[in-house]
């Protein structure tokens, strides 16, 4: 019980208890900025939480995730009409995985070259593939008696094909392997949040929940799919390319804060490579 | 000083006013419902989400929907709650539109409109979904009119929450609208110098990407600024600080809060497990 | 045992960086005085301020060599709100100073007192700081809809409130318009005259520090390169070169004195 406790204590440092609002405005404001004026099927609302997940560990990541959906939701002007509450649940799972990302080290960069950049992207690549053709042969998509239409097929087959070649240039232009890591782990998170938030959306609001994504619920209703896989259809399309992007941005403002930035939080070892130096350095005590 | 919990007279309420804390400081709300301690004004909130969400059928949410119409009118803010329901409409359309005409496995046409069919079955689910939306709706726009943050805050903060949970939540509050300040700044200055916002959707992504990156390195900047500026000011000493505000409270408040929250749930595990149907 | 704040052969290297920021620094802040430190920009006058008032190494880790101590006690080995009761430190913007949990500035004032778990009898002597800066007729205001200098005195009363005995400003007044300079400029002369408090300014407003500092400190590069009696340093012909404009005051006496004018004692004090 003692152990927990301080894992949980270690989580959650002056500098992380600063960081979590603003991560909570970052969520809301670009959230709500990028769902209105493009009404894209994509939400662009999890910055925040997965930026303090991998920086702080996963409670801190979940708290936040809750918090933001909850914040946004009773929020005067933007909160009233929107169906975001009730995914706070879906939030708090997307933080909590940025957390395990975080001390699983996805997020350090890793600047290669050659060999050490090719196979990461094409494990990366690989992975992608397998995901995308696991998703083409589950029944909802497969099975012309569970009513998916069958521009869905079509629609996984490109969505993997752009990811692939995404994740490609990117590891090339940047010489960073570490965007073949972020792209998977983006990818898994997004299938993880559809599952979650499927039986969120089909029970709480009926499927429809006001987002751009509605067309797609629509679009697959009308080839026959009943409110639970319609919601998990749409999810399954737009959860992935949403979290996915939203790692790479994250990723993307990692590396270009300063280490010294990065490396009072709680998950910071495991985002900057430590110089020989800074291991002598006074530890700080961080307030807690 | 240990802090305890509040009642009407508690000893807590009575230390604040001992001090002789200016009433600036005290605001002790007034007003019928308004006066009701915020964590009961919460849970019934709460109590309302569970109720229009959980319990199946038209009487869950229509129960809702008149105890939160009445509690506002009590309260005076009625009128104030016709902008949150038209803020449901867009929701609301969505909701209509999509399973009148597309609820899948019905067959009660209405008419045949050419190639789309609505069915009775989708137009009971519509509207069925459509009342749970406005009832929580309304119950969340009660909560906004009649409390406001920093009593919850207060609140919660005596009964546990700690200063590290209130600050995360009031300062969360406090940075939505200065960052969507921020936000418009820099949109302003960006289309200044020609982003576009209007047009075609890769033209607005186009102009929407370079605005993502200020906002966020501008937030993000201030973290460590304001990280010293909380140890300047103690924050991180140990243990349970002063709250110097003391809301009233009752035992009456209390059991209702225990009775309204244990009824909900209840109610939304009855429906759903028995054979007990509402309309 | 030494009474003050003294550094003694101060360096500091902030983590992760390759060069030590600050180099051998002695300084000694004393109740009662003013120490103005100038420099241009990167010579380390922010981080002096975070060595002194001990937020360095302590909260932001990097290594610190040579001794800073307060009363012989070296302000690492001590913790952050002890530390805050001792030396107070004021930033740049006052928007990043508000706590964001109170809504009026009584309380924001208060935040540290009651941080401290201090009983509200003791916490309501917080008008005490309010007065100081003048600030008692908005103390029933909103803190995030004040101006500039308004927030910044905000942010002085709250520090203030601490009873600290060393206040530390990082350039308090670079990010206020004439006004709100004036405010804060006064606030610190009453604080000074009526608390005792020592207080070490930074600033790159030289005529502030011409109006209250003892004694100024010129940082270049991270060193000392000038230190002395606020007139004499600010007088010193060689601050032009090391990136400091000096006050109004001493500008015009040398104007005077090039087009062959006369400069006396009366000018001087008219020009302040």
């Amino acid at each position: 019980m003692d152990l927990l406790q301080r894992w949980v204590a270690r989580q959650f440092t002056t500098r992380v208890i600063v960081m979590m609002p603003v991560a909570i405005a970052i969520n809301i404001v670009l959230g709500y900025t990028v769902q209105s004026v493009l009404k894209l099927p994509i939400y662009v609302d999890s910055i925040g939480t997965i930026l303090v997940g991998c920086v702080a560990g996963p409670l801190p990541g979940a708290i936040t995730g809750i918090l933001s959906n909850l914040i946004w939701q009773y929020a005067p002007g933007i909160g009233a009409g929107s169906s975001i509450g009730p995914f706070a649940v879906t939030a708090g799972v997307i933080g909590f995985m940025a957390g395990i990302w975080g001390y699983l080290g996805v997020f350090r960069s890793r600047p290669a070259s050659g060999l050490r950049l090719i196979v990461p992207a094409a494990i990366a690549i690989a992975i992608i593939v397998l995901l995308a053709a696991r998703m083409y042969t589950i029944p909802q998509y497969s099975d012309p008696g569970m009513g998916y239409p069958s521009w869905v097929n079509v629609a996984i087959i490109g969505i993997g094909a752009a990811a692939s070649i995404s994740v490609a240039l990117f590891v090339y232009l940047r010489r960073d392997a570490g965007g073949a890591w972020v792209a998977v782990a983006g990818a898994v998170t997004g299938i993880v949040a559809a599952i979650v938030s499927a039986p969120i959306a089909a029970v709480v609001y009926g499927g429809v929940t006001g987002a751009g994504t509605d067309v797609i619920v629509a679009a697959l209703r009308q080839g026959g799919a009943d409110v639970y896989n319609a919601s998990l259809g749409q999810g399954l399309l737009s959860d992935p390319i949403d979290k996915t992007i939203t790692s790479f941005v994250v990723f993307l403002i990692l590396a270009g804060a300063s280490s010294r930035f990065l490396a009072r939080f709680p998950l910071g070892d495991r985002l900057v490579r430590v110089e020989a130096s800074d291991a002598n350095d006074a530890g700080a005590t961080d307030g807690n | 000083m240990t802090p305890e919990r509040p009642t009407a007279t508690s000893p807590v309420v009575a230390e604040a006013e001992e001090a002789h804390l200016p009433e600036f400081v005290r605001r002790i709300p007034v007003g019928p419902y308004r006066a009701l301690n915020p964590v009961t004004k919460a849970t019934l909130a709460v109590v309302a989400a569970i109720l229009a969400f959980g319990v199946r059928g038209w009487t869950g949410p229509a129960v809702v929907l008149v105890v939160v119409v009445s509690c506002a009118w009590t309260a005076g803010v009625l009128r104030r709650m016709a902008p949150f329901a038209l803020a449901t409409l867009p929701l609301v359309a969505s909701i209509l539109v999509v399973n009148t005409f597309l609820y899948p496995g019905a067959h009660d046409t209405i008419a045949k409109l050419g190639p789309l069919s609505p069915t009775w079955t989708g137009a009971t689910t519509a509207l069925q979904a459509t009342l749970r939306v406005v009832a929580f709706g309304f119950s969340a726009a009660l909560f906004a009119l009649t409390t406001p943050v920093d009593d919850l805050l207060v609140e919660l903060e005596r009964r546990g929450l700690g200063r590290r949970g209130a600050f995360v939540v009031g300062s969360a509050l406090g940075a939505v609208p200065s960052t969507l300040e921020r936000a418009r700044e820099v949109a302003d200055a960006q289309r200044a110098r020609g982003m576009e916002t209007e047009g075609g959707l890769w033209r607005r992504f186009r102009g929407l990407v370079p605005l993502i990156g200020p906002v966020l390195f501008g937030a993000l900047a201030e973290v460590e600024e304001r990280t010293m500026a909380l140890e300047a000011r103690a924050f991180t000493a140990p243990g349970r600080r002063t709250i110097l505000r003391a809301l009233p409270d009752s035992g009456r408040q209390r059991a209702a809060r225990w009775l309204l929250f244990v009824g909900s749930v209840v109610a939304v595990v009855v429906t759903l497990a028995t054979p007990v149907r509402l309309p | 045992m030494s009474e003050g704040l003294v550094l003694a052969g101060a360096s500091y290297r902030y983590a992760g960086a390759s060069k030590p920021t600050l180099r051998s620094v002695d300084l000694r802040l004393d109740s009662g005085r003013v120490v103005g430190v100038v420099g241009p920009n990167e010579s380390g006058k922010s981080t002096l301020c975070l060595v002194v008032a001990g937020l360095a190494p302590g909260v932001i880790g990097g290594r610190l060599e040579g001794s800073v101590g307060l009363d012989g006690i070296e302000l690492n080995a001590m913790r952050s709100p002890d530390l805050a009761q001792q030396c107070g430190l004021l930033f740049q913007n006052s928007a990043t100073q508000l706590s964001n949990m109170t809504a009026t500035v009584f309380e924001e004032v208060a935040f540290g007192p009651c941080n401290l778990k201090l009983p509200p009898v003791e916490v309501i002597e917080v008008w005490w700081a309010l007065r100081t800066v003048g600030l008692e007729k908005l103390a029933s205001r909103d803190p995030v809809r004040l101006s500039g200098g308004q927030g910044q005195l905000v942010a002085l009363a709250s520090v203030l409130a601490l009873r600290p005995r060393y206040l530390v400003l990082d350039e308090p007044t670079s990010e206020l318009d004439p006004a709100g300079t004036k405010l804060v400029t006064e606030a610190l002369e009453r604080i000074v005259r009526e608390t005792g408090a020592g207080i070490l300014l930074v600033e790159h407003k030289t005529d502030v520090l011409a109006r209250i500092a003892d004694e100024v400190l010129v940082l270049d590069h991270g060193t000392v390169a000038l230190s002395g009696p606020a007139a004499t340093v600010l007088a010193d012909p060689r601050l032009a070169e090391l990136g400091v404009e000096p006050p109004a005051g001493v500008r015009l006496e040398r104007a005077a004195k090039a087009s062959g004018l006369e400069w006396s004692a009366e000018l001087a004090e008219a020009v302040g």
